[in-house]
């Protein structure tokens, strides 16, 4: 007779059950982390309770919270808004990361110094980006001394509060973001240039295409996975902007910066409505998985047809 | 095919000078333009490098000062200060010491054990996916899934549980008081549930080079699983295993929602000490931060440069193939 721990490890050496460990594993974590304080968000959020009293004095209310969440201005405000910011912030990495990167493509001279400066923004913590910025835009910051001269030619106080305006806060979140994440935009397609056949560009030269046309015809086409890869990774990502607003406005002035992971922590954090904020992440979580679930299916099928384009 | 070669050759031999200053004047605006944006990028560093030498009256001065004229390393003393026992004696609000060597060690352990733990049931899950497609076909894509959902969907309901439920329940099952809310032991779960995707697909990418044969040989010749495993495919994917470390490790250090929301007071990781100090009431600290930031980012910036090479290839997610 074999001592037990033998036998377990035989049992677990077989394949069938080895090939499981791993997999068990991780799926426990998942459940202990995410799957059941998603199913107490769930049951909190039919529960009418705030943190200011015990949780055993909360009563089961219904449909009361997501009523509350659906009907409320300032949480469809705050989604709106995130969706603004992203929405600006990703046109603008897109762009500018496209041209960064076929620039950097073409270039030969300095080339690997570029590349390492312009990833940098991507490993700055984004704390200290909203604080960077921050220090930027205060009203006695390089920026006011940049415009000085053209804003006392119009007798302007060169010293503008840019963070107490609703537009020009919004704005300098979104260029903040823009700063950070522009070197994720530049990475993918950067990539994406490196990969390009070359044997298909030359034949397009040699028939006699334009530059442009070369561009537009050959390049733009097969660039199309990088692209869709860019949009689909940065909307997820910049949906969930906080960091940057606590820094550099704190949802302020009024409510003009708020996204929605700012608005949500705030009812919770601040205002102890817990219930309510159950209630709201279930929305957002729906919302959320909706885009989700359609981001993952463009990028799925983009790499199946990358596959079946260059083969196995 | 010669003939069209042989004419396009003699037309840029016409072409000649023009063509040659045309050349030389698009490689300039090509340098112009990324020369610009450099600066762009680097500007807000220095600055925050900038300030972090400077004396208080010039943190906030007009016009800026973009060199510290009173160049001083007082607030890096100021968050690296030791004396505990000066800590009771009230001081002027901007010379209040904050160490930062709890937070420093809160953020290395919850950094390093997490991304430790992450990385090892990772590897080990990502290779079981590539050679025995446990989960299924799409399972890798389920697990990204976890990754693009927001974390304050998260937040809500870890502070819930963490606060509430497992209090509750380690008090009626097992009778003892068991406490996730504000333990590096909570930040750390959570942080290796939110990496682990992450690991799971560079990994993914690493251990699908490792060609099968070479294990298929080893088995054959009679070598157990786990000495196939250590001995022949962990030597092969090592190189990547140390960047995915470097790269979880980055992501977590730059965690910043969740340290805010699943701790307090005792747990402070470096994000949130940098953002405590963002309250009007003390009266913005700027020097301080500005210290603490050039050390959370200095790092993490040479740690990035290393890896940079295969994060390019990382991220390529298959527009790159070989």
């Amino acid at each position: 007779m074999r001592p037990p721990w033998r036998r377990l490890g035989a049992w677990l050496a077989q394949e069938r059950v080895f090939r499981l460990i791993p997999f068990v594993a991780v799926e426990t974590i998942f459940v202990l982390v995410i799957i059941i304080p998603f199913l107490l968000t769930v049951y909190i959020s039919f529960l009418k309770w705030r943190a200011n009293r015990p949780f055993e004095q909360a009563y089961l209310s219904g449909f009361e919270n997501y009523q509350q969440v659906l009907t409320d201005p300032g949480f469809w405000a705050a989604l709106g808004r995130t969706f603004y910011f992203a929405g600006a912030a990703v046109a603008l990495e897109l762009v500018i990361g496209f041209v960064l990167a076929m620039l950097v493509a073409r270039t030969v001279r300095g080339r690997g110094l570029y590349i390492t400066i312009l990833l940098v923004p991507m490993m700055i913590v984004p704390v200290v980006v909203g604080y960077n910025f921050t220090m930027i835009y205060i009203d006695s910051g390089p920026l006011n001394q940049l415009l000085a001269p053209f804003l006392e030619a119009f007798g302007i106080d060169p010293r503008v509060r840019w963070l107490s305006d609703p537009i020009a806060a919004q704005w300098a979140v979104i260029l903040a973001d823009v700063w950070q994440w522009t070197s994720l935009t530049f990475l993918i397609f950067l990539s994406g240039f490196s990969a390009l056949p070359k044997q298909l560009i030359n034949a397009a030269r040699v028939m006699g295409a334009t530059a442009w046309q070369i561009f537009w015809r050959v390049e733009l086409p097969l660039l199309r996975p990088a692209i869709v890869i860019a949009v689909v990774i940065r909307s997820m990502e910049a949906l969930k902007i906080f960091d940057p607003v606590v820094l550099l406005t704190a949802g302020g002035p009024g409510t003009s910066t708020q996204s929605i992971a700012f608005y949500l922590w705030e009812q919770v954090w601040v205002f102890n409505k817990f219930s309510f904020g159950a209630a709201a992440s279930i929305v957002l979580l729906v919302i959320f998985a909706t885009l989700i679930f359609f981001g993952i299916y463009l990028l799925v099928r983009q790499s199946a047809t990358v596959a079946r384009r260059i083969g196995p | 095919m010669t003939a069209v070669l042989e004419a396009s050759r003699r037309q840029t031999a016409a072409a000649g000078a023009r063509n040659v200053r045309r050349q030389r004047l698009r490689v300039a605006v090509r340098h112009a333009i990324l020369i610009g944006w450099t600066i762009v990028i680097l500007f807000p560093i220095y600055w925050m490098i900038a300030t972090s030498f400077k004396e208080k009256h010039e943190w906030v001065a007009w016009p800026p000062h973009w060199l510290p004229h009173d160049f001083t390393i007082k607030n890096y003393t100021q968050i690296f200060v030791f004396d505990v026992a000066e800590k009771g004696v009230a001081r002027e609000a901007t010379e209040q010491p904050f160490n930062v060597w709890g937070p420093l060690a809160d953020s290395l352990l919850i950094c390093i054990v997490s991304a430790l733990v992450a990385l090892l049931l990772g590897t080990f899950l990502a290779y079981t996916i590539s050679r025995f497609n446990v989960g299924g076909k799409h399972f890798r894509h389920a697990i990204l899934m976890i990754r693009m959902v927001p974390p304050i969907v998260i937040a809500i309901p870890l502070l819930m549980y963490y606060a509430i439920m497992i209090p509750l329940a380690a008090e009626t099952v097992l009778g003892t008081r068991l406490i996730l809310f504000d333990t590096r032991v909570g930040v750390s779960l959570i942080y290796i549930a939110t990496t682990l995707p992450f690991v799971i697909w560079m990994m993914l990418t690493f251990i699908e080079e490792v060609p099968y044969t070479l294990e298929h040989a080893a088995r054959m010749m009679g070598a157990g699983r786990i000495y196939t495993l250590r001995r022949v495919v962990l030597p092969l994917v090592a190189s990547g295993m140390v960047v995915t470390f470097l790269f979880v490790f980055i992501l977590n250090w730059a965690e910043f929602l969740l340290a805010l929301t699943l701790t307090h007071p005792d747990v402070v990781t470096l994000p949130v000490l940098l953002n405590k100090f963002q309250s009007a009431s003390e009266g913005r600290l700027f020097g301080p931060q500005a210290a603490i930031g050039t050390i959370i980012t200095i790092p993490v910036v040479i740690l990035g440069i290393l890896i940079q090479k295969h994060l390019i290839k990382g991220f390529s997610f298959g527009t790159i193939r070989k």
